[in-house]
């Protein structure tokens, strides 16, 4: 009897807990629907509209040939509310273009300005960066535009001067690499320092006992062995580059053709093409800017993939 | 019988606390030296002063002589970069870098200034084979070291280690993290290597200590208890802390 009881007990406690684990599994399950098809809901709504100006004949203008829009070295041939001839091909090399001179701006500084903090700097000036680091990474986008039109431009437009070239206002590629530079800055400083203070201390005394210099230590072994998380933050980077609208859009000077390649020259991304006259326009005119936001994702997503091959490829492969 | 250190009243304190205490002691040339005794006696500490490692750990104080083919290594003048191509280290956990086997063995003469490939070759070849590595690497030497077992890692540590051409290796606890027949491999190696170099050894397995060491020292609470010749350590000890620690009666 007592042993019936005793089993009885155990079951009832099991199962006891075993029904709160399907109910927090049931809890995780349904967060992560709700997330899941807020992003497919999103997809959706915007793969419906960008492709609409493709396959519907908008109100009298015509298709929009795809072929053409993805090659075109104009964003509009003709009026607007007039024409279908849209052309993106142009702001898709000035978005890569642009995002790779940034990354060669802000990699090596934010990579150095990591280990500086992380080995170098004593303890009281790196816990100082660091709380900066993490202040500018917090500073909203809209603020580094607004000094970005405020300084830079200015800056870009005085220097312009100086040897002679001719710029409008200061906006140029160069103004908006600058401002992509110093966004990404942060993001790119705060993870490859996690990445440099994690390399394990054996390693970096294996170093120095076989009569290497700090110096060496730190850039042939430290560095190599902080690479795969380096490369993360570069990603990152990447991605702001890539996906930053507002600040763009203050200094890029909105191109309405191209590509842009000269430093001086105006320019236009994917997203500041998609956010200029958003709210002022109808139509087709509107409508379009799902495709550029359709172009954009694809863009991202062929970035973040090629980039995360070459990182595992550079993460397996040994380094001089 | 020439020593190539030779240590007079060593004192080292961490902060307040001293690690080592009085400590007088000679190292021969081309010998295996054991340094035995209980966990927390000093041995890491006291190897780590004959290529000044020490120097890296915050409020680490030395007083006392310690000489290196008859220089003194403590003064602020001694360059430390070039003891520390001549005093080679080996640790307790296998530390290869995360890069090839070759560039491995290759980092140390890098690091002084050896650029040439074919010179590189050499020395990468050479001191693989003395580390009786490169049978079992000369295929993948650019490869990446962290894919070979932990013997082999240490070995490699070892190979990295001789690739300077140092006069001495300093080894702590070298196969404490490795299984008996890495473990032998290891002690093979270290019969073979002191021909040329001289090897000064933390262990705290007796059996090792006998097997592979001309000399062996005693150490207890920062302080050395006995030197001697290791058979006589193991055989007929003079001091009776030492008889206690080697027969298992205590530490
Ligand atoms: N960096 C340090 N800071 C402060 N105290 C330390 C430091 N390193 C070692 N000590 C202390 O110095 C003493 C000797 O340490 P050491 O590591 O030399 O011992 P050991 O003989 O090598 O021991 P084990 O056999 O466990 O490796 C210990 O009491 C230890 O706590
Ligand atoms: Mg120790």
């Amino acid at each position: 009897m007592e042993k019936t009881l005793e089993c009885f007990k155990r079951i009832l406690g099991k199962s006891k807990k075993e029904n709160i684990d399907i109910l927090i599994r049931g809890i995780f399950g349904i967060s992560a629907l709700i997330s899941a098809s807020v992003i497919i809901i999103i997809i959706i709504f915007i793969t419906i509209k960008g492709v609409t100006p493709f396959i519907s004949y908008n109100q009298g203008l015509g298709q929009v040939n795809i072929f053409r829009f993805l090659t075109g070295r104009v964003w509009l041939d003709g009026a607007a509310f007039s024409s279908s001839l849209y052309g993106v091909g142009f702001i898709i090399i000035n978005t890569v273009y642009i995002a790779l001179l940034s990354l060669m701006i802000s990699m090596p500084i934010g990579v150095l300005t990591a280990l500086f903090i992380a080995k170098v700097a004593p303890q009281r000036l790196s816990i100082f960066l660091r709380t900066v680091v993490e202040l500018l990474s917090a500073i909203p986008s809209i603020v580094y535009g607004l000094f970005g039109s405020g300084v830079i431009l200015v800056l870009v437009y005085n220097f312009a001067e100086l040897v002679g070239i001719q710029s409008k206002g200061g906006n140029s590629v160069i103004a908006t690499v600058l401002v992509l530079s110093l966004m990404s800055l942060p993001t790119i400083t705060a993870i490859s320092e996690v990445a440099i203070r994690s390399v394990g201390k054996d390693i970096e005394l294996g170093s120095l006992a076989l009569g290497a210099t700090k110096t060496q230590t730190n850039f042939k072994v430290v560095l190599a062995s902080a690479k795969s998380g380096i490369f993360a933050s570069a990603i990152l980077g990447v991605g702001r580059a890539l996906g930053e609208a507002t600040a763009v859009s203050l200094v890029a000077g909105n191109s309405k053709s191209g590509p842009s390649l000269g430093l001086f020259d105006i320019t236009s991304t994917l997203t500041s093409t998609m956010l200029e006259g958003l709210k002022e326009t109808t139509g087709l005119d509107y409508d379009i800017r799902f495709s550029v936001g359709i172009v954009l994702m694809i863009v991202i997503l062929l970035t973040n993939i090629i980039l995360n091959y070459v990182k595992r490829k550079v993460g397996s492969v040994s380094v001089k | 019988m020439d020593n190539i250190f030779s240590i007079k009243d060593l004192d080292l304190y961490y902060g307040n606390f001293q690690a080592l205490k009085s400590i007088s002691l000679d190292i021969d040339r081309n010998k295996v030296t054991a340094l035995i005794g209980p966990s927390g006696c000093g041995k890491s500490t006291f190897l780590r002063c004959l290529n000044r490692m020490n120097d890296l750990i915050e409020n680490c104080k030395i007083e006392g002589k310690i000489q290196y083919s008859q220089m003194d290594i403590q003064t602020k003048s001694f360059n430390v970069i070039e003891l520390r191509t001549k005093v080679g280290m080996v640790f307790q956990k296998p530390n290869p870098f995360p890069m090839s086997i070759y560039d491995n063995v290759a980092y140390g003469p890098r690091c002084s200034g050896i650029k040439k490939k074919s010179e590189l070759d050499v020395i990468v070849e050479k001191a693989l084979k003395r580390a009786a590595l490169y049978e079992e690497v000369s295929s993948r030497l650019k490869d990446n070291a962290l894919g070979l077992s932990g013997g082999q890692q240490q070995r490699l540590c070892i190979a990295r280690a001789i690739a300077m051409e140092p006069d001495v290796i300093l080894m702590d606890e070298p196969t404490s993290a490795l299984d008996p027949i890495a473990t032998l491999k290891i002690e093979e190696l270290i019969n073979d290597l002191k021909r040329n170099y001289t090897i000064v050894i933390v262990t705290h397995n007796m059996q090792q200590a006998a097997r592979i060491s001309d000399k062996t020292a005693f150490f207890l609470m920062g302080e050395l208890i006995e030197i001697d010749s290791t058979d006589k350590i193991f055989t007929q000890p003079k001091n009776k802390k030492t008889e206690d620690y080697i027969t298992g009666r205590f530490g």
